[in-house]
């Protein structure tokens, strides 16, 4: 059998602004998880410490506000990037407008879950449904993050929490917001999980470097798709 | 003893003056809807008036707000009962009763139209035309809204009146329902339960004091009590900064007045003056005996539970189902099925990993054939 | 024949409405309805019953505490949980607290403006007032010049035209017989006793962190004792208790029960009417070796039938056949039809008014006419309160009761049997009140005794994971709350609440007829009560108000 020649070529995908909040927001996010876990659930301390010899649940909380910050001023600068950026960074990849990204969608759902071969061109940047996914992942970080603010809007007198301030009549009290906020903290770990996963998955299945793309920005294209 | 001095007078001797005074009047008329004409009816009713008089409805309430705010410790209640208002009408402590005792109501609703202040305790059941709370034969839907046409002024006092309280928890059988929001007048809402003592002589003195209300919220409630959460105040706090929780009651470290947030303490998402105003006269306050908060001002705070927990059961399971346990089997259900999906993909992709390998090969090959 | 109707009855705490058939200034027949009800127990189904508390407290704000103690005794019963001595000292204490404040209360400012006649007071002359005050009491505020200065605040007030709570009263009516003297005794200590009553009940601040509705625990209490720590149950904190008991006692002995007696004497002819029912019911409390030791308590449990005080019958509230509840005058229905009585581990509660459309003029009282149940023991309708726990007490051979029975009887020269009528049921109150202040102290005593000891234990853990309970339980808690015997009766299935029911003091003495018609203690302590003007039925009040009506406690 004669087998064809593919000849790849590199395309630059994702510019440094992009890989730059990428890991940012990889960071910020999994600070994010462990320290709101541990504000849920703090663990217990078993030895004699006074409270003036310790500050490790302010510490901790200290951590997540930190987080929550860069967090949430990085993820503006992606949504600016959106509009600024490459055609990969762009936002038309994510929400499906076009017959075309639909038809994509459907393709990937039957090689991500019925596991079929590749069959036709994935899209170099993000596929139509990682972009779907990415959009409603945005939309959690809008809520979480005003969902966050809001909580710590009743913490802090300082101008930009304030603005956050409504969300809590909003919500139906503080105890409804924290609810929430906690309850969405299970989305960013299970979103994490199949997240990663999938980026290793297609790297296997579509040869073309998905996992280092996020590093250098390089992915591979077949000269023919072009 | 000299003529008891009229309402005007006595707040000018507390310093107010009387372009405060003028002011809280236009307010007063803007709430009953007086236009700038009807002001001076106001001015006038409260200059010669001695104490303003007020009207105290009962509805669905366990009467602790009364009960509370005759704990009242500065001022004593009997001082603003005989000495600051004139409470003409409540159930709870008036002498006559029946007729007699509509009467009383009656006659302030006719002769101080527009002037006088209703209090309200109690949430009003609105479901099958108010049948499950009747006074006098009459539902309390319509006592409520013929009493507050001619209210100066409208204090819903407790959790009951103010969000609807233990009655309107799930599944609110009479349909209880806050006043305000059967009412479209603005009203003050003094959340609790009940509230503090002091805190409801502090509402009801605020304006004969200073002349004006007190700032209120978005809520309407006065910021002057509700504008911090209990854990802001709280004196447990620098236990919760530093991590030292009690783990269980009576424990090593309740023994030490360690922070309760385990134990289900609300303080962090409740507003309410107790850990600072705190309750009977100074006494104590919840966490200071010992038990977390319960959110008792907050909207709500029965659906919120179970209460020794910090956050509540997961809406729709168990009251042992919390969003963690969800999340844990959410999130092991997800690794499993990676797991499951990345060993079935090494079985069926042979062919596709061979086709690779080719690929690969060949394009070695092909590398080697073009130099 | 006319209908009286007197609604809102007021002075008492909830929406209770009396028709009652008045004939020749005679009440021949009345009815009493409950006209307000919330549905708690349908909001408790499907919750931790270890919330429970939280939520029955909130059943009353009068009667605070009590509902939350019967409820997580309910609990712990279900659960087999047994308490720490400590904590069993610390309810004993809040339970006395709320019983002696409530009294206090009711006798001041909820009774005594049916005996007392406020605008007669300011016709007294001050020396008389003091002169008879200091003649039944030390008390050291009892000078001339201090009913003077009271008379001439009543006198600025009465001028200003502004009443208050005291306009449109019955002033004048010729059922008031207390010379103007005792009139300004009794308004003067109306206005102390408005100030103290806030006092006392620091103590359930200092043990539950507020009043009204403190804090519970199911397997104990929620303080921690420990004497190095600022942040716990110290000396200060037992300190403060020990001094606000001392004032109660004082307060009891040289106010309440003298004033008490002062007027009682006046108002002798309230022995003959206001009996009612011939049977009562306590089930006893304020354990000393633990709740399950019934011979322990200070207040026995029984019951006294046909006003036998010769005999005590045994009660037991878990037998499906003793204690039921009716609903064939009650705004319910029962699955297995209305004339049934269900016991309360099988209670059904669903709404289903039949009554007039608001507003109306008049209950169908041959219909349903309350959102009260009506309970039944072995089928009888049975008083509960004060005058029951006194006497149950007194027929079961308790030495101190019967002491303090027999001194205040010998003191007004009347025999044993004025007992049952209004004035024995106010005065069973009082004289209650003298007993418990005295436990207090005694309860703290032995507080204190026991962490001398060394013992601090406040709370059991062992149950309180819900992963250590059966997949189902039942249990009741009892407990005698200041209007009587209250009881909760609870099953727990899967971690959660499958059904609780409450039945409250006030259910039994204020609930409608029961299936065969019975009437229930207000019902029958109505008749023969004269009134002397319908216009001013200051006669029906005293007899309701002899019972200290709670209508939010008892349909809850
Ligand atoms: C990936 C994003 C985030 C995750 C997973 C996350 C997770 C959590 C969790 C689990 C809690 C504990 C809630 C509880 O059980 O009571 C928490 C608390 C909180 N989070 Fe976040 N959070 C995130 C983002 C944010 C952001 C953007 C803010 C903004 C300021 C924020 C502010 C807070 C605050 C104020 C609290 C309450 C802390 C306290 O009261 O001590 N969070 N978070
Ligand atoms: C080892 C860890 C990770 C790797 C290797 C990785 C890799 C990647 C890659 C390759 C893409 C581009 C995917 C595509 O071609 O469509 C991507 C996109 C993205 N990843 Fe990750 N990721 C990691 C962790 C995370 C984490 C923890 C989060 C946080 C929730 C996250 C959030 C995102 C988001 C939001 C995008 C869309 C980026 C954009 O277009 O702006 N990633 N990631
Ligand atoms: N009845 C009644 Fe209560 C009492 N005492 C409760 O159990 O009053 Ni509110
Ligand atoms: S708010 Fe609470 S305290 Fe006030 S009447 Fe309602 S239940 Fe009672
Ligand atoms: S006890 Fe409650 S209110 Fe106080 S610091 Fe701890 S969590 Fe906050
Ligand atoms: S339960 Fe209520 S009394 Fe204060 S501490 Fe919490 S708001
Ligand atoms: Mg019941």
């Amino acid at each position: 059998m004669a087998v064809k020649n593919a000849v790849y070529r590199r395309v630059y995908v994702w510019e440094f602004p992009v890989r730059l909040y990428h890991w940012v927001n990889a960071i910020c996010v999994a600070l994010l998880i462990v320290t709101g876990y541990l504000i849920g659930k703090p663990i217990a301390i078993e030895y004699g410490n006074e409270a003036y010899q310790q500050y490790w649940f302010g510490t901790v909380r200290f951590i997540h506000f930190v987080s929550a910050f860069i967090f949430f001023f990085n993820f503006l600068v992606r949504i600016y990037w959106g509009f600024v950026g490459n055609t990969y960074a762009r936002w038309q990849n994510f929400i499906p407008w076009k017959k075309s990204q639909w038809h994509e969608i459907k393709e990937i759902l039957k090689v991500d879950i019925l596991q079929r071969d590749v069959g036709e061109r994935i899209s170099i940047g993000h596929n139509s449904l990682a972009g779907l996914v990415y959009f409603l992942t945005f939309l959690v970080f809008l809520f979480q993050a005003f969902t966050g603010f809001a909580l710590y809007s009743s913490m802090s007198s300082s101008f930009f929490p304030q603005l956050f301030s409504w969300v809590v009549p909003f919500m139906g009290g503080d105890f409804a917001v924290r609810q929430w906020h906690h309850m969405f903290m299970w989305f960013f770990i299970v979103f994490a999980i199949i997240h990663v996963y999938l980026v290793f998955y297609h790297d296997y299945v579509e040869g073309r470097g998905t996992t280092s793309s996020m590093v250098g920005g390089w992915k591979f294209e077949r000269e023919e798709d072009l | 003893m000299s003529k008891t001095p009229s309402f005007r007078e006595q707040i000018e001797r507390s310093g107010v003056s009387r372009r405060d005074f003028l002011r809280f009047c236009s307010y007063a008329a803007a709430l009953i809807g007086l236009d700038a004409a009807g002001i001076p009816k106001v001015v006038q009713a409260f200059e010669k008036k001695p104490r303003p008089p007020a009207i105290w409805l009962h509805f669905q309430e366990c009467t602790c707000c009364s009960e509370s705010f005759i704990r009242s410790s500065h001022p004593i209640v009997a001082d603003i009962i005989l000495n600051q208002i004139s409470l003409d009408y409540t159930q709870t402590l008036q002498a006559p009763a029946g007729e007699a005792a509509e009467k009383s109501k009656t006659d302030t609703m006719k002769n101080y139209y527009g002037k006088y202040v209703l209090l309200v305790e109690g949430a009003v059941p609105m479901k099958d035309d108010g049948v499950y709370c009747t006074i006098g034969g009459r539902s309390a839907i319509d006592i409520l809204k013929e009493a507050a046409e001619g209210a100066a002024l409208i204090i819903a006092w407790g959790s009951c009146a103010s969000n609807g309280c233990i009655q309107a928890a799930n599944p609110n059988p009479t349909k209880a329902t806050p006043v305000h929001e059967i009412l479209d007048k603005p009203v003050i809402n003094v959340p609790g339960c009940p509230p503090i003592a002091d805190v409801m002589s502090a509402v009801i003195t605020h304006f004969l004091v200073f002349g004006r209300l007190p700032e209120l919220d978005g809520q309407g409630r006065p910021k002057e009590f509700y504008s911090r959460r209990v854990h802001d105040t709280c004196y447990r706090r620098p236990y919760y900064d530093a991590g030292l929780f009690v783990e269980s009651f009576d424990d090593e470290k309740a023994r030490k007045g360690y922070c309760l947030y385990k134990m289900g303490c609300r303080g962090p998402v409740t507003y309410n003056a107790c850990a600072v105003t705190k309750w009977n006269a100074g006494t104590s306050y919840p966490i200071q005996s010992g038990h977390g908060c319960l959110g008792c001002s907050e909207n709500n705070f029965w659906d919120n539970g179970p209460f020794y927990r910090h956050l509540a059961s997961f809406p729709g399971f168990g009251i042992e189902t919390t969003a963690d346990t969800i999340g844990t089997v959410v999130g092991v259900g997800a690794l499993a099925g990676v797991a499951a999906h990345a060993i079935t993909t090494n079985i069926r992709k042979r062919k596709l990993i061979n086709k690779h390998i080719e690929e690969s090969a060949n394009n070695e090959k092909n590398k080697g054939e073009g130099e | 024949m006319a209908r009286l109707v007197v609604d809102p009855i007021t002075r008492i705490e909830g929406h209770l409405r009396i028709e009652a058939v008045v004939e020749n200034g005679v009440i021949k027949d009345a009815y009493s309805s409950g006209t307000m009800v919330r549905g708690f127990e349908l909001i408790l189904k499907g919750r931790d019953p270890r919330d429970a508390w939280a939520f029955t407290e909130r059943a009353c704000g009068v009667c605070t505490t009590v509902h939350a103690l019967a409820s997580v005794r309910t609990v712990e019963d279900a659960l087999n949980i047994k308490v720490p001595k400590n904590a069993e000292l610390i309810r004993n204490l809040m339970f006395c607290t709320q019983l002696v404040q409530d009294h206090v209360v009711h006798f001041y400012h909820l009774h005594a403006l049916d005996w007392v006649d406020v605008v007669s007071a300011l016709k007294a002359n001050p020396n008389d007032t003091s002169r008879i005050a200091k003649s039944i009491s030390n008390w050291p505020k009892s000078s001339p010049k201090y009913f003077r200065d009271v008379q001439n605040r009543l006198k600025a007030f009465v001028e200003s035209g502004q009443l208050g709570i005291f306009a449109n009263g019955y002033w004048g009516h010729p059922a008031y017989q207390l010379p103007p003297e005792v009139n300004l005794l009794a308004v003067t200590h109306y206005l102390e006793m408005l100030e103290w009553q806030k006092e006392l009940v620091k103590i359930h601040a200092i043990f539950g962190g507020k009043n009204p509705h403190p804090n519970y625990l199911v397997g104990g209490v929620p303080l921690s004792i420990n004497l190095n720590e600022v942040n716990a149950l110290n000396s200060e904190r037992l300190n403060f208790v020990k001094k606000l008991i001392d004032d109660a006692i004082q307060i009891v002995e040289q106010v309440y029960i003298p004033d008490l007696i002062a007027v009682a004497g006046f108002y002798k002819d309230w022995a003959k009417w206001g009996g009612g029912l011939r049977n009562y019911l306590s089930y006893g409390d304020l354990p000393t070796r633990g709740y399950s030791q019934v011979d322990s308590f200070k207040f026995p449990r029984g019951v006294v039938l046909d006003r036998n005080l010769n005999e005590v019958h045994e009660v037991n509230v878990r037998d499906a056949e003793e204690i039921k509840e009716y609903i064939s005058h009650s705004w319910y229905s029962y699955s297995g039809g209305d004339d049934v009585g269900l016991h309360p581990w099988e209670g059904e509660t669903e709404f289903n008014f039949t009554g007039p459309k608001p507003p109306f003029k008049q209950l169908n009282v041959d219909g349903k006419y309350s959102w009260l149940k009506t309970p039944r023991w072995k089928g009888k309708a049975m008083e509960v309160g004060p005058l029951s726990r006194m006497l149950v007490a007194y027929a079961s051979g308790n030495k101190e009761v019967q002491e303090v029975v027999n001194d205040t009887l010998k003191q007004l020269d009347v025999p044993v049997g004025v007992l049952f009528s209004t004035l024995g049921r106010t005065a069973a109150r009082g004289l209650e009140t003298k007993l418990v202040v005295h436990w207090m102290k005694g309860f703290y005593n032995d507080l204190i005794a026991n962490i001398k000891n060394g013992d601090t234990k406040t709370f059991n853990d062992e149950k309180w994971d819900p992963d250590t309970w059966p997949k189902e339980a039942q249990g009741v808690g009892m407990t005698e709350a200041p209007r009587g015997a209250l009881a909760h009766w609870i099953r727990i299935k899967d971690k959660k609440i499958e059904n609780y029911q409450l039945v409250v003091p006030s259910t039994w003495n204020a609930s409608p007829r029961d299936a065969n018609n019975q009437r229930s203690a207000y019902e029958a302590a109505l008749i023969g009560t004269p009134v002397a003007n319908v216009d001013q039925p200051v006669e029906i009040l005293r007899t309701i108000h002899s019972f200290d009506p709670c209508i939010a406690c008892a349909v809850h």
